[in-house]
């Protein structure tokens, strides 16, 4: 990375704006940052202490993703863990939502998970998970955050000091949670032949091993997790040439793709098409809504089309903010069967309160043994949506009056602005939110068709004037 | 005050006061900076604190862009030795020697498999102090840290070192107490390959320190029974890292850390003339001993990097401190207590001398050691104070180290450690009164 770009300044119409290109992101949502640069191994030993001192005494659970620099990151939190007085389980390369799962099986005060997820290769984060196996909320990020700065960590000594576990076979223990909960495939007259697409990610060992043993063939590509990206590791459907040719080549019956951290799950069609990442969430739920009534979560940010299927079963659903934390904090409350998120989040409380690529993994190829309809078929059967995304610069200091604007400008349409200001159209909806990271405002907008949802977006700019003055 | 010492011998403290993982960190980074990566060698001792200073060391190097090999709980002097058979541009070494359990310290060791000394030390320092370290991206960093094991190269070169085979030929019985430090995995091991009868007691690495891991007479009271009760040859105490080494006479009587120095200078000597290298603070008896045998004593200041750098000046037969740390040239120029287990044995070996025959004859002179424990901001001053009072009464000063002055009948050594915030004063006279009159006459010169 060109260290020259770090800090750069951009002009928007006139008015020059400080945007700062982060290395480093400290937030509710961990501490995430580019290494070489700014995430240093005092950083991340000061993090870890701090939550440490967070947690009070017991065992820290920690994974990570196959980043180059995950070992160095990893030796830096275990030494802040350590220095608190704390046990640590070291369970090597896993899926975060594996993590989440020791965290609980093994009745641990917390757990880390080293891994920056869609981020590029030069990145790296720490993602802190409570004794619950959920990521830590904001009231409680904000403690860890409040220790950090504070600077005043818990410090033992001698006798005191506990030392490190490492322990091989996690994934394991989260294959067998799959397999108990929801069992292998029932037996028919054509075994179902999927490609799986790592990334060269967490979920490279453990991915093939789960689908057969669920009772499927795995056609595995990027499963060398080696620390290199052969593609960005969003799952994307512009990302995922490689798995379409693939899934069109062998005649798979699907295609998955996992980010690098394995939690969010894209699905390729048996025609091999991208079927858009909001769509994991859709098949997973016709799968287990088919099964058992209940309520469904999912973030504000996510197609109608799973507001259509909670329907068909009679099912309630319930839209949250956006964040993961937010999303398995309503499912508990509501004692949701299944939630998610729009990007290929998949929740599904029988194994675990986290977004789970393994779950989704299971459950999709569940739903295509026992209907034995295809994924295009089963598709056809659900409203189809198309989501249009967008971004447009604005200064920070503007994004208030955007909102507001936005606001006044649609105030005759039901609106939600819990997290943004999404509006409910006549044909569809759109999402309007400042974003966290950047001086942008982003836009989604989602309706029957492309054409469609590009005219809401137009219509917002034609109302609403991003820029100063 | 809380003790912490960042200095030119590295970094110690007590861990969950002073001693922190960020602190570990950040000595480890400014060493790959220094060394400017490179392949760098890391081993600690048996301290409950060392797995966290392992963490915390092992994440500064991969920062610093360093390839890493981790050599797990060795003694100091093994990894010494595997700088340069792993063909490392340095290494780390996780221990406080012979201070209590509590504390930790890195010591620094470069690619001849020396301490740095002290000038290199002070650039070490610049480095950390002025916070700018080294950055691997994310395309240069090491993905892994290495492991090998230091030991059996170890044995196998003390064993090219010493008349291995007399030795084994003798069927000496020997006790030895490793502390359950680092000498747990070599001391043992490599007397029984000398064909010992090994009484080996606290050689327990995952146990605590059963004492202090100071060889001195006050913590070989056990080791001083298993001797008598085996009826063996000699008994020897390890330190925790396999530096200082304490003797227990075959009559089980122990020696005093300053009489290893004194013996193995007499059996080095008789064997092979020429110069002993020692510092300003240890023992008037070696110049005694090197006198008889027509060597003579060259002295440095206090600390091993000194007494290395005189070995290789003077061309030094043997080094050591009157703290019970011997280098047997031979071996490396450097500590190692198992060099001096070789030294000594392979002198029973060849001569059939019982090891408190050979003590009868050597000088006892009386020493005594006391330490002023002093504010960190007037440790200096209280020094410069004390040498202008001595100054003004006419005495000749030698200030190699501090300040040592001579008496009639013996001698006053005053210096600040290098390790803790206090004043070590050394004086050493003949008889045991006269002794005291000199720490008394030295005490009332010292004035906090």
């Amino acid at each position: 990375m060109n260290t020259d770009n770090l800090c750069s300044s951009v002009f928007i119409r006139g008015y020059k704006t400080m945007r700062a290109i982060p290395t480093l992101k400290i937030s509710i949502s961990g501490v995430r940052g580019v290494v070489g640069q700014s995430l240093t191994p005092k950083l991340l030993t000061r993090f870890a202490q701090a939550f440490g001192t967070h947690t009070g005494p017991g065992t820290i659970v920690i994974g990570r993703d196959p980043r180059t620099s995950g070992e160095m990151v990893k030796h830096a939190v275990v030494a802040g863990i350590l220095s608190t007085g704390n046990r640590v389980i070291d369970i090597g390369v896993c899926p975060v939502p594996t993590v989440q799962l020791q965290v609980r099986h093994r009745r641990a005060q917390g757990g880390i998970a080293i891994t920056a997820s869609h981020n590029p290769a030069e990145w790296n984060a720490l993602k802190f998970i409570g004794s619950s196996g959920l990521f830590l909320d904001a009231a409680q990020a904000r403690e860890l955050l409040d220790i950090y700065h504070q600077g005043e960590y818990t410090k033992v000594g001698g006798a005191e000091l506990r030392t490190v576990e490492v322990i091989a076979g996690a994934t394991d223990l989260h294959i067998k949670s799959i397999l108990d909960a929801l069992g292998p495939l029932p037996q028919t007259n054509k075994k179902l032949r999927v490609v799986l697409d790592s990334c060269n990610g967490a979920g490279s060992l453990v991915g093939p091993k789960l689908i057969e043993a669920l009772g499927a063939e795995v056609i595995p590509i990027n499963v060398t997790p080696d620390g290199s990206f052969p593609r960005p590791a969003e799952p994307l459907a512009e990302n995922l040439g490689d798995l379409c040719r693939a899934v069109r080549e062998h005649q798979a019956d699907a295609g998955f793709a996992q980010d690098m951290d394995a939690d969010r799950l894209a699905i390729v069609s048996n025609e091999g098409e991208a079927i858009g990442e909001d769509n994991t969430l859709v098949l997973a739920m016709l799968y287990v809504l088919g099964r058992e009534k209940g309520p469904v979560v999912a973030n504000l940010s996510t197609t109608s089309a799973v507001e259509d299927v909670a329907k068909r079963f009679g099912c309630p659903m319930f839209l949250t903010k956006i964040g993961e934390v937010n999303v398995t904090d309503a499912m508990q409350l509501h004692n949701a069967v299944i939630g998610g998120e729009g990007n290929g989040g998949v929740i599904y409380p029988r194994i675990n309160f986290a977004r789970d690529s393994l779950v989704g993994i299971a459950l999709v190829l569940h739903l295509l043994a026992e209907s034995g309809k295809s994924v295009t078929e089963l598709l056809e059967s659900v409203p189809r949506y198309h989501i249009v995304k967008d971004k447009m610069p604005c200064p920070s200091d503007r994004i208030t009056t955007v909102l507001r604007m936005v606001r006044e400008q649609f105030a005759e349409f039901p609106m939600d602005t819990r997290d943004g200001v999404k509006v409910i159209t006549k044909d569809g909806w759109f999402l309007v939110r400042g974003s966290n990271t950047e001086p942008i405002i982003r836009i989604v907008a989602e309706a029957k068709s492309e054409e469609r949802a590009r005219e809401i977006i137009d219509r917002v700019y034609s109302k609403v004037n991003f820029d100063r003055g | 005050m809380k003790p912490l010492k960042i200095g030119i011998t590295g970094v110690r403290g007590i861990v969950g006061e002073t001693f922190t993982p960020e602190l570990a960190v950040e000595f480890a980074e400014s060493f790959g900076t220094y060394l400017d990566r490179g392949r760098i060698l890391v081993c600690r001792d048996t301290r409950p604190s060392g797995p966290m200073i392992r963490s915390a060391v092992l994440a500064g190097l991969l920062a610093a862009g360093c390839e890493v090999v981790d050599l797990g709980v060795c003694p100091t002097p093994s990894m010494q030795l595997a700088v340069k058979w792993l063909k490392a541009d340095g290494g780390i070494a996780i221990t406080a020697g012979h201070n209590p359990w509590q504390w930790n310290a890195l010591k620094f060791v470069r690619a001849d498999g020396l301490y740095l000394n002290s000038t290199q030390g002070e650039e070490l320092l610049d480095i950390f102090h002025q916070g700018e370290f080294a950055k691997a991206g994310w395309d240069t960093i090491k993905q892994g840290v290495q492991t090998a094991d230091p030991i059996p190269e170890h044995i196998k070169i003390l064993h090219e070192s010493f008349a291995a085979e007399a030795i084994r030929a003798k069927g000496l019985t020997v006790a030895v107490d490793c502390c359950n430090g680092a000498c747990s995995f070599l001391s043992p091991k490599w007397l029984e390959q000398l064909g010992c009868e090994v009484l080996a007691v606290n050689d327990n690495p995952s146990a605590p320190f059963p004492h202090a891991p100071e060889p001195k007479p006050e913590t070989m009271a056990q080791l001083c029974a298993v001797v008598k009760a085996g009826r063996a040859a000699i008994g020897f105490a390890h330190d925790a890292d396999g530096e200082r080494l304490g003797i227990v006479t075959d009559l089980g009587e122990p020696l005093s850390e300053e009489m290893t120095l004194a013996i193995a200078a007499d059996i080095r000597l008789r064997k092979k003339t020429g110069k002993v290298v020692t510092n300003v603070s240890t023992s008037s008896a070696i110049d005694i001993i090197a006198a008889r045998h027509g060597g003579s004593v060259v002295r440095t200041p206090v600390g091993q990097a000194y007494i290395s750098e005189g070995l290789i000046e003077h061309k030094g037969v043997l080094g050591g401190e009157g703290s019970g740390g011997i280098t047997v040239p031979e071996v490396h120029l450097t500590h190692d207590s198992a060099a001096a287990i070789g030294l000594i044995l392979e002198y029973l070996a060849e001569t059939g001398e019982r090891i408190s025959e050979l003590v009868v004859q050597l000088p006892r002179l009386t020493t005594l050691k006391h330490n002023v424990v002093v504010e960190p901001h007037r440790l200096y001053s209280v020094l410069q104070e004390f040498r202008a009072t001595v100054e003004q009464e006419g005495l000749e000063i030698d200030s190699t180290d501090g300040i040592k002055a001579t008496l009639p009948g013996g001698w006053v050594h005053v210096r600040a450690s290098n390790t803790e915030s206090m004043i070590r004063i050394i004086v050493e006279a003949q008889e045991k009164s006269a002794a005291q009159e000199l720490l008394d006459w030295t005490r009332d010169r010292i004035r906090k």
